[in-house]
């Protein structure tokens, strides 16, 4: 029964990816697609170090821009026919650069976790990324390399002229990464990951090294991030050294924190939200990276667990099936909350805006007027004392919902 | 036969000398007891031979392997199991998960990527019997972290013992239990280190002295005398070193 659950989960899973295009397939809604799936195996590699093997990274993105790096330069030898292969196979190619990448780095790196492996991982970044704009045949110098990825054989008669052809390609590749991705979470190597994170010490008197449990994990999530690399060059056919850069890995540790590190739907919840915010967002904001930033850290002080962490909050009231009592009360704080929203982002826009008149929401506001910005402050204020006042009905109808005599929690780690 | 002897191991922090010269052979399949008052080295002791710790002098022999300064995993893959006297488990995994992870190096897996745990129903059923038998069982999705004192004594207990080592070294295994706690963990000890070696600390008496085969005792790391149970409560030098005072104060 568990068994055919699962399954049907999955495949669940597939059928919506695969259905994607048939709500929208716009120039922007399957470039948007294709951001998210090359974000959502990225971000999963990215927690099977950090979630699953606690292992901080400030360089992860290193494996994803090498594999990228070589994908292209597989597309670049495709066009010279130096090699033939249908180009559904390059994130291949990108992962298992990624993976020897990993494997060379892993030995050294992985020596320690905690601060060690994290300045390790730092240092290894800035050395990638500075070694691209030096080794230029590799990576071509600020410009990067781009290659063309329609030499490849048609596949079935299809030549991969148009995103959404990528899109499925791209589609396949995250169902195959994410079951591989999840089945690791099941084996030995994947579990005593889990162990080593709690209590590295502990799991060296159980008869397993730490260091080359770190070490396994390290190159199954170099492997997968080379994937994403891969899926990238197929998309965008081209690559540069901000793919592999501080600014990217500091993304994708976004990505997974603000999805939610425990879990292993968290850094696929992170990689749509932040995918969505950045596509959506900078197309109507100037502000997008300040109020990415802000999320982020509402995130780290209110919900440590990520968007799956607080949905997963609500398992006891479901099982329990006082979730609907919570619709009201729910209700009742998210009005005034997002009019303080409003009021926040109104501020800092007209606070932004160079003209005169600012247009917000339909309003014409004089941002050189006392008056306006005293209004602002007014209404931005009130609300924010309208959300902070709702709060006790929340924090008591939250506890009624949750009560119950004796809970057996599951570990989702 | 003896399956461990240390011969002339010492260990000093710094200047200070925490163990001196300890030489101790513990004979296959006893019950040895090591007692002492606290900061006599006994833990530090335990720590040399499982390896968290480097000898500074002197050698540890466990089945004809010389082990001193071995990585822990090494040795624990001889057959050496231990317990901490501070609890030590791997807190957000379940309680089911800290004992299989604790059965996996014994029954092979290794580092496999390829068997998915799911699947290994003998495993499986492996750990679900050492819950049992330590009285978790029906804490089994239970985060460890959020267990009880007692529970998590006992799951410290259960990691030791899963993997059915030759060897188990048991560090205050009973310490902070209620009594009656106390009562089922030595019948559990009993139970389950039969037809093999251990070497266990422990600061009750009574318990020792029920338990023990052999008692060694440890004042400012020194062995002072190892023997029977009744010999070594007669024991002129024990009963001034550390002894009277318990007898006194009990
Ligand atoms: N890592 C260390 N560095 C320095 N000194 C240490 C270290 N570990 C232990 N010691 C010292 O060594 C002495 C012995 O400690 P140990 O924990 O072995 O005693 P014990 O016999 O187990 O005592 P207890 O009965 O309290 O558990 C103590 O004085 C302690 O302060
Ligand atoms: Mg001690």
């Amino acid at each position: 029964m568990a068994m055919i659950k699962k399954l049907s989960v999955w495949i669940a899973f597939l059928l919506v990816m695969l259905a994607l295009p048939q709500f929208s397939d716009s120039i922007l809604s399957v470039s948007i697609y294709n951001q998210m799936a090359i974000a959502i195996i990225f971000a999963l590699s990215y927690n099977m170090l950090l979630g699953q093997g606690g292992m901080l990274s400030f360089g992860h993105a290193v494996y994803f821009g090498l594999g990228g790096f070589l994908a292209v330069h597989t597309l670049i030898m495709m066009e010279f026919e130096t090699v033939y292969f249908s180009i559904i196979w390059i994130p291949l190619v990108g992962g298992l650069f990624g993976l020897l990448a990993a494997i060379f780095i892993g030995s050294f790196s992985t020596h320690k976790a905690g601060t060690v492996f994290a300045m390790i991982s730092l240092g290894i970044g800035e050395l990638i990324a500075a070694s691209s704009l030096i080794f230029v045949g590799f990576f071509g110098g600020e410009a990067g390399v781009s290659g063309d990825r329609t030499f490849g054989p048609p596949l079935f008669g299809v030549e991969f002229f148009q995103d959404v052809e990528i899109y499925y390609v791209a589609a396949v590749w995250v169902f195959i990464a994410t079951v591989f991705m999840y089945l690791f979470t099941q084996t030995p190597a994947g579990r005593m990951a889990n162990a080593v994170r709690d209590n590295p010490e502990r799991a060296e008197f159980i008869g397993y090294s730490a260091r080359r449990v770190r070490f396994i994990s390290f190159c199954a999530s170099g492997l997968f991030a080379g994937i994403a690399g891969g899926l990238f060059a197929l998309n965008y056919e081209f690559i540069t050294e901000e793919n592999l850069n501080a600014a990217t890995s500091g993304r994708v540790l976004l990505m997974a924190y603000i999805g939610g590190l425990g879990y292993f739907i968290g850094p696929i919840l992170g990689a749509v939200i932040l995918t969505l915010m950045n596509s959506l967002l900078s197309n109507y904001s100037d502000l997008w990276m300040l109020y990415l930033g802000i999320m982020f850290l509402l995130t780290v002080l209110f919900l440590p667990r990520g968007f799956a962490g607080f949905i997963m909050m609500h398992q006891v009231a479901w099982l329990k099936g006082s979730l609907k009592n919570l619709a009201l009360p729910y209700l009742i704080t998210c009005i005034p909350a997002i009019l303080f929203l409003v009021g926040a982002i109104g501020m800092l826009e007209m606070s932004h805006s160079e003209d005169a008149i600012f247009h917000f929401l339909g309003m014409e506001l004089d941002t050189s007027s006392t008056i306006t910005w005293l209004a602002a402050i007014i209404f931005t204020l009130g609300s924010l004392f309208a959300t902070s006042k709702s709060l006790p009905q929340l924090r008591d109808a939250w506890e009624e919902a949750n009560t119950i005599p004796e809970v057996v929690k599951e570990d989702e780690s | 036969m003896s399956i461990l002897s240390l011969n002339n191991v010492s260990k000093s922090f710094g200047e200070t000398k925490i163990i001196k010269a300890v030489s101790l052979d513990i004979e296959q399949g006893e019950k040895h007891a090591i007692i002492g008052p606290n900061g006599a080295g006994k833990s530090t002791l335990f720590h040399l031979i499982s390896g968290r710790h480097n000898v500074t002098d002197g050698t540890i022999k466990f089945k004809d392997n010389e082990i001193q300064n071995k990585p822990p995993y090494e040795i624990a893959r001889l057959g050496l199991a231990r317990s901490f006297q501070v609890t030590n488990i791997f807190h957000r995994m379940n309680v089911f998960e800290n004992v299989r992870c604790a059965l996996l190096w014994s029954s092979n897996y290794r580092y496999s990527f390829w068997h998915l745990l799911g699947r290994q129903g003998e495993l499986n059923d492996q750990a679900m019997h050492v819950l049992d038998q330590i009285g978790l069982k029906d804490k089994a999705l239970y985060p460890s972290g959020e267990l009880a004192y007692a529970q998590q004594r006992a799951l410290e207990l259960g990691i030791a013992i899963a993997s059915g080592a030759e060897l188990i070294m048991l560090d205050e295994p009973v310490a902070g239990m209620s009594h009656s706690e106390a009562e089922n963990a030595v019948e559990l000890i009993n139970r389950i280190t039969e037809g093999k070696t251990l070497i266990m600390v422990e600061h009750d008496m009574n318990i020792v002295f029920d338990m023990a085969d052999r008692i060694s005792v440890l004042v400012y790391g020194e062995i002072i005398a190892t023997d029977k149970p009744e010999n070594v409560r007669g024991n002129a030098r024990v009963q001034e070193a550390y002894l009277g005072e318990v007898a006194t104060s009990a």
